[in-house]
């Protein structure tokens, strides 16, 4: 999912498997049948073997588009294409493992039970559903647990046990919604992991999450809704800026406090760089082009130059650039 | 293309008879434990099975000859009660509850169609109350043999009819539960229930020559629609014959078997269009 539908189509990519076509969903909450626009014309496609990051902050319309690509709630507007089909076609969703927010499945059955249990509605036959299911508890550490019913398990294990059954028909697409909350940090160390590995193995991955870094970690793209739009989507590299246009450093400035402030005050003829003072030394931004005088002003006024970094942007601060954008009245 | 095979080599049966019958079975056993677990369940089934006990000591009050005959009506009046019960009682919170504890979620994103999951669900339902109306059955034959008395052909075909019966009010409620919230949905069934039990009462009103329903033209319209949009349920009780000693034929039987599973067939294939068109947000 790396650009609106409209300006495909990539033909060095994988093959297509899911296609939003400006998405929209209304609901009409109250007495008064008032509407609410959750979803306001979302275009996006996704190609196999990406792992994409849906982005947003709560009642952006994540999960509401979520439930319309697997056919739990029908768009207003629009069309989706799961590989190529209807998502109300049962086997356009066979190759999909949904993991929802905060799974709940029914208390009485055990994991092994679970993992049964949708292993039937998948069609798989015993012997599979066996091997499977005991593969998928070993693989996400409940096999201790297998046969404890669910009633007396944490969120963890809840959501531990959410993601084996997602995975019990080797399915294509893993559409996951929050997979890392509710995990203890080993939890989220592991679950990390298994999302690396599922990725090597060429599972194509789109989740949500509201941590801001497991997305930067885990994902090729990322798609980012504020109040039902999407305000930015596509890959990482081309949305985070990195172009080194500012620099970072930390300097070491003289103990001498003469010799201090005559570098301060050299440093202060250079166009553009702004000190801050942190625990750690004194921090310099400046712009890139810059850094030769930097290091000359240091070298000629006793400073030291303890780090040189490119300045980066985070998705941290691209979440709340387009968010400020759309407060501000601009278009996304 | 009714199979996919995975990236590793798995194969999924999605498509054709053999597959969809195999996730409505899913469905169906997940249904029958799901509801099998319900106190309120056992909770009928206990209070049916006291009120066949009690039939037994009020039957000590009766004539000699009478005895047999007092359990004989007692079994017939409170089985099919008690089973109505549990189909709208568990009936009423069927989807809901699904909804509500938020499984429904984890199941419906499968290669599954809503028609499936309420095929599965109507026959995990029915399945149980087989279950129950077999139990009960028993009990009252035991009953009858302790006071006497023997279960007839005619007794049997009256249960079977009483269960024909139950799957029709077992479809009302899953239509209402499709539609709205438990209460809700229990009361309306239960309204469609004494409804459909009174129809006859009603068609005999229509046809007098006299009273409300023949005169007032509002009211004969009101009966006349009644009628029509409600299942007449009296055709599924034929516990009066029984204790007369007549016959049960088997062409009534199955002519009421017959117009039982038209309607249930009608309150499912509602629901279904119902359940289609939901969103589950």
């Amino acid at each position: 999912m790396t650009q609106p539908a409209e300006q495909i189509v990539d033909p060095s990519r994988g093959p297509e498997i899911l296609r939003l076509r400006q998405l929209s969903k209304t609901f009409r909450v109250g007495f008064w049948a008032t509407r609410v626009q959750a979803v306001r014309d979302v275009s996006a496609v996704m190609y196999q073997g990406e792992s994409i990051g849906y982005l947003g902050p709560n009642g952006s319309g994540k999960t509401t588009s979520i439930k319309c690509m697997l056919a739990l709630i029908q768009p207003s507007s629009g069309k989706i294409e799961l590989f190529g089909r209807s998502p109300t076609d049962p086997l356009a969703r066979a190759r999909v493992g949904y993991l929802p927010e905060s799974p709940y499945f029914y208390d009485y059955l055990t994991p092994v039970e679970v993992c049964e249990y949708v292993g039937k509605l998948y069609g798989l036959d015993a012997r599979t559903r066996k091997q499977r299911t005991q593969e998928l508890l070993g693989l996400v550490g409940l096999d201790q647990a297998a046969k404890r019913p669910l009633r007396g398990f944490s969120k963890g294990m809840l959501q531990r046990i959410g993601i084996a059954q997602s995975l019990m028909a080797d399915p294509d697409l893993l559409i996951w919604d929050e997979p890392l909350s509710g995990l203890d940090p080993l939890g989220r160390k592991e679950v990390r992991e298994l999302m690396i590995e599922l990725r090597r193995q060429g599972k194509s991955l789109f989740f949500s999450s509201h941590v801001l870094t497991d997305i930067e970690a885990l994902c090729d793209g990322v798609c980012i809704l504020d109040r039902g739009v999407a305000v930015a989507q596509g890959r990482l590299a081309d949305l985070l800026r990195r172009d080194a246009l500012e620099s970072e450093a930390l300097l070491d400035l003289p103990a001498d406090p003469q010799l201090e402030a005559g570098l301060r005050a050299e440093l202060a003829k250079i166009p553009g760089l702004a000190l801050q003072q942190l625990p750690t030394g004194v921090q310099a931004v400046l712009p890139t082009q810059a850094v030769p005088a930097l290091i000359q002003a240091l070298m000629q006024g006793g400073g030291q130059l303890r780090e040189l970094s490119a300045r980066r942007d985070s998705l941290e601060d691209l979440f709340m650039r387009k968010a400020l954008q759309r407060s501000d009245g601009g278009q996304p | 293309m009714s199979q996919h095979v995975s990236q590793h080599g798995l194969k999924l049966s999605i498509g054709g008879p053999a597959a969809i019958l195999a996730r409505v079975a899913a469905i169906v056993g997940n249904t029958v434990r799901e509801a099998g677990r319900a106190k309120l369940f056992y909770g009928l089934l206990g209070g049916a099975l006291l009120l066949l006990a009690f039939s037994v000591v009020l039957s000590d009050l009766a004539l000699v000859d009478q005895k047999a005959r007092l359990v004989q009506s007692f079994g017939m009046a409170v089985i099919p009660l008690m089973c109505v019960g549990t189909a709208i009682l568990l009936g009423a919170v069927l989807l809901h509850k699904e909804i509500d504890k938020k499984t429904l979620y984890a199941i419906l994103p499968k290669p599954i169609r809503r028609s499936e999951f309420i095929l599965g669900k109507l026959l995990g339902l029915s399945t149980l109350l087989l279950a129950e109306l077999a139990v009960l059955t028993l009990c009252w034959w035991a009953v009858l043999v302790l006071r006497g008395g023997e279960l007839t052909a005619p007794m049997l075909r009256g249960m079977g009819l009483q269960y024909v019966e139950l799957l029709l009010v077992t479809s009302i409620a899953l239509f209402f539960s499709a539609l709205s919230r438990p209460v809700l949905s229990g009361v309306l069934t239960t309204g469609v229930f004494i409804a459909g039990r009174v129809t006859y009462v009603i068609n005999d009103l229509l046809s007098a020559t006299k009273g409300v329903f023949a005169e007032v033209p509002a009211m004969r319209a009101l009966g006349k629609l009644l009628v029509a949009v409600v299942p007449d349920l009296g055709t599924f009780s034929v516990s009066d014959q029984i204790l007369q000693g007549w016959e049960v034929p088997w062409t009534y039987v199955s002519a009421a078997t017959l117009y039982g599973l038209s309607w249930a067939a009608v309150f499912a294939i509602g629901a279904v269009l119902l359940f289609e068109r939901r969103d589950f947000t």
